[in-house]
């Protein structure tokens, strides 16, 4: 199938990553779970602090179903396990000693008792696959079209065959569907597996936006999802009984020193990325009419968790982003022609030679920080959202749907084909600044605990 | 520009402790003066450059041709009334004296009631009224007394719009409620068919004058040229007499996206198609009136530019509009030419698809609705 989308918006954010990959994989020593990225986890920690672990020794457990668990990246020693308020686990680091990995023995299959399982998602709600589900489809995109995001195939170049055997392996499970971007020519000589070709603007390389086009997900239907890098991984794993949870995530945004590209492990520490990344190596500053620090985020601008200099690369990122923080007063700010601020909208002068950049004009350097633009307000504005939208839904009766908290017309509207991240260009345009991604998240939870319930 | 000292000042004087109730209006003054400092913290750690201050000031911008215009064309109206032969200068100063009373009563009395609910709300001040408040000066008869003015305003403003919540939840246009409040309480001021002429830069007596539709009504032709109704040079409500000024404004409200094309377009083909109809039935000669000259005349522009495309009581979904647009168009016509006692049909129009275009989303969404429980029905076979 061949998936053009026409509906969406690239953002022009500076710092573009170049093709050049800094192996870290033998440098860093520390590495996380972080349960907390786990949508719907109840972690029960299956390990104290000082024990020996394996690389794919399970750390902590779900308690609501303990065959799910999140195993250890690397072997070593747990040196931290860490908790936030009413001791809510958070972090689980382990201090890598010796090889990266070694070879478990028996069978390896890829089901629930696979260190590999974690890593496919489910839809509706975003949790680990559960594996009594029988899903419709298994959906595996080869583009990711968020700012500044990794080439998922430069990414995976030396892991093809890794993935392959991945593929394989999931299409033992459900049909699987695997998105390429126009130009690649991915072959797949597999039974199960069917390639389509996406193009188009951001959210193009969204799964969400890929599933909608190939499959919808009706009532009672689920599909699983990974990402691409981490099906090589399963497919390493099948092949050699070595779980090396491996990623290549692109480094980027306006506020990095040198952006390119990193080869990690997941949960991998930031800290050699920051030190060699931040301008101002004295982060964070004390907040003084905001005298350039900067946030790191790990994941993308559009949806990523802000962390810091000494934090962990999140479950399912695969880049990091450094952004300008923006607390800062603009005098007027809505009033000055806008030069150098990027909106969707034709309101800056701006808007106009992002148009007029098809005709050869050069595009103003925008400068972009984590300021709000403005203030919360009630919605005025409507048909904005359907323009970076490639749903069949209403995006605003939906999103009024989840803040009202009306279960029902949530379901009627299509709540059960989106996740937030599908809802990220619709709440960066947002001229109201309602957190929309929140809004759908938390509607999402509470259907899924009344499901549970 | 440094303005450090103006950012210090504001935080020197934020109401805290037995202030603090003011915390409403001393943040609207605040985000006029600055854009505030609030960062992100969950979603998306961008955010467009857009907002709610941006997108209303584009709307007051694209007033301001027909509002200038409209100021001389008060004076030219009056020179020509009374034979003074004023020069442009002189007429758009008569004008300019005699609408900034208007405005500066419809912004003071609007915005306190605005801000008074805000603050009792503990709400942030909504910028809505900014446009409002302009547009209700420019659609009512220059000669309305200042009182009469005032309490349209602040009935739109409270049954308008704050009983139900304020800027984004009325379902009614609220400067179309303060002209409908006037039309309904005062009809001797404002009939449609005769428009007030201002006598004096100083006192309230008028001169009556014909209307284009007026005179359709009472079964003549209208005296104006086509051309004078395009540039507007004839008696009427200060913003709605000149289809080119209205146009200016309508350019940069679809180059700046703040309006919909749709509905915009839709509200002119709409009437359009019902001008055509009447001219095939060409019972009588308001029937037989070339179908553009309703875009000429009377509120059809202004309302089609302005007060349809208020998104916020207008349909929401884009089939909506179109629906929505060319209702909007048909019944302004319809109204026009088969309704004598109400020579300007636009207001009534509008007003009327405020109310229906809920149920026409209503039926739109439903739609969607339908054919998402049909794939899922297809796919538990």
């Amino acid at each position: 199938m061949n998936i053009k989308i026409n509906k969406g918006l690239d953002i022009p954010l500076g710092g573009k990553p170049e093709r050049r990959v800094v192996d870290l994989r033998h440098s860093a020593t520390r590495y996380a779970v972080r349960p907390v990225d786990v949508v719907g986890f109840t972690p029960r920690l299956l390990v104290a602090e000082g024990d020996s672990v394996a690389a794919g020794t399970p750390l902590v457990a779900d308690k609501r179903d303990p065959r799910l668990f999140l195993p250890a990246p690397v072997g070593g020693k747990v040196a931290a396990i860490v908790r936030g308020e009413k001791r809510k686990l958070l972090e689980v680091v382990v201090e890598r000693s010796g090889a990266l990995s070694a070879e478990n023995g028996g069978t390896r299959r890829l089901d629930a008792d696979s260190p590999c399982w974690w890593m496919l998602r489910e839809r509706p709600f975003g949790t680990i696959a559960c594996p009594d589900h029988k899903p419709k489809g298994i959906f595996i995109s080869l583009l990711d079209t968020n700012p500044l995001a990794p080439d998922v195939l430069f990414a995976l170049r030396d892991r093809m065959h890794d993935f392959e055997a991945g593929l394989a392996a999931l299409a033992a499970l459900a049909p699987v569907h695997v998105c390429q971007p126009a130009g690649a020519d991915l072959k797949v000589n597999c039974a199960g597996v069917s390639v389509h070709t996406v193009e188009g603007p951001h959210p193009a390389g969204n799964i969400g936006t890929q599933i909608a086009a190939i499959s919808p997900i009706n009532k009672g239907e689920c599909v699983w999802t990974a990402l691409a890098q981490d099906v090589a991984t399963m497919g390493h794993w099948l092949a050699t009984g070595l779980y090396e949870p491996e990623r290549t995530v692109s480094v980027g945004g306006p506020a990095a020193r040198s952006p390119h590209y990193y080869r990690v492990l997941c949960g991998s520490s930031l800290s050699l990325v920051s030190q060699a990344q931040l301008i101002n190596p004295a982060y964070p500053q004390p907040a003084e009419g905001g005298s350039g620090h900067t946030r790191i985020v790990s994941g993308s601008a559009l949806g990523g968790s802000a962390t810091q200099a000494d934090g962990h690369l999140g479950m399912y990122d695969q880049q990091l982003t450094f952004l300008p923080e923006g607390d800062q007063y603009e005098f007027m700010g809505w009033l000055m022609p806008g030069l150098d601020k990027f909106s969707f909208s034709q309101t800056f002068l701006s808007g106009f030679l992002r148009h007029a950049e098809k005709l050869g004009v050069p595009s103003p350097a925008y400068r972009f920080n984590t300021n709000t633009h403005g203030s919360v307000r009630p919605f005025l504005f409507t048909g904005n959202f359907e323009r970076v939208f490639p749903f069949d839904i209403y995006p605003m009766q939906l999103i009024k749907a989840c803040m009202v908290g009306d279960m029902e017309l949530q379901e009627q509207l299509g709540i059960y084909e989106v996740e937030p991240e599908d809802f990220a260009l619709c709440e960066f345009i947002d001229p109201s600044k309602t957190d929309i991604q929140t809004v759908i998240r938390e509607a999402l939870e509470a259907l899924r605990k009344e499901a549970i319930a | 520009m440094n303005m450090k000292w103006l950012e210090q000042w504001f935080e020197k004087i934020e109401p805290k402790g037995k202030m603090s109730w003011l915390g409403s209006t001393y943040e609207a003054f605040h985000t006029f003066a600055f854009t505030p400092k609030t960062v992100t913290r969950s979603g998306s750690h961008l955010r467009d450059a857009v907002d709610m201050k941006r997108s209303i000031i584009i709307l007051v911008i694209a007033l301001l041709p027909a509002l200038l215009f409209g100021m001389w064309n008060i004076g030219y109206q009056t020179s020509t009334a009374t034979g003074a032969g004023w020069g442009w200068f002189y007429c758009w100063w008569f004008g300019f004296v005699r609408m900034l009373p208007m405005i500066v009563v419809s912004y003071v009395v609007g915005l306190f009631i605005e801000f008074a609910f805000a603050q009792v709300r503990h709400h942030e001040v909504n910028e809505g009224f900014l446009a409002t408040g302009l547009i209700i000066p420019m659609i009512v008869p220059v000669t309305t007394p200042l009182w009469q003015l005032a309490l349209a305003v602040a009935f739109a403003v409270i049954i308008g719009k704050e009983v139900f919540g304020g800027s984004g939840m009325n379902f009614l246009n609220p400067a179309l409620v303060a002209r409908a409040f006037l039309f309904f309480s005062y009809p001797t001021h404002m009939s449609g068919d005769k428009v007030w002429i201002a006598s004096g830069m100083w006192h309230n007596d008028a001169i009556a004058g014909a209307t284009p539709m007026g005179e359709l009504a009472t079964g003549m032709n209208p005296s104006a040229s086509a051309l004078s109704m395009l540039l507007g040079n004839i008696p009427g409500s200060a913003g709605e007499t000149s289809v080119v000024a209205i146009a200016i404004g309508a350019v940069l409200l679809l180059l700046t996206g703040i309006a919909s094309w749709r509905i915009m377009l839709s509200v002119f083909i709409g009437g359009g198609a019902m001008g055509l109809l009447f001219n095939l039935i060409g019972y009588n000669e308001y029937m037989q009136l070339p179908f553009y000259y309703h875009f000429l005349m009377g509120g059809f522009a202004f309302g089609a530019v302005f007060m349809a495309t208020d998104p916020v009581t207008a349909a929401q979904t884009n089939c909506g509009k179109w629906i929505y647009g060319l209702l909007i168009g048909a019944f302004a016509v319809l109204l026009r030419v088969c309704n004598p006692a109400y020579p300007e049909g636009m207001m009534l129009s509008i007003l009327f698809m405020n109310c229906m275009a809920p149920l026409i989303d209503h039926l739109v969404v439903n739609s969607n609705i339908k054919m998402r429980a049909k794939r899922g029905k297809e796919a538990a076979k």
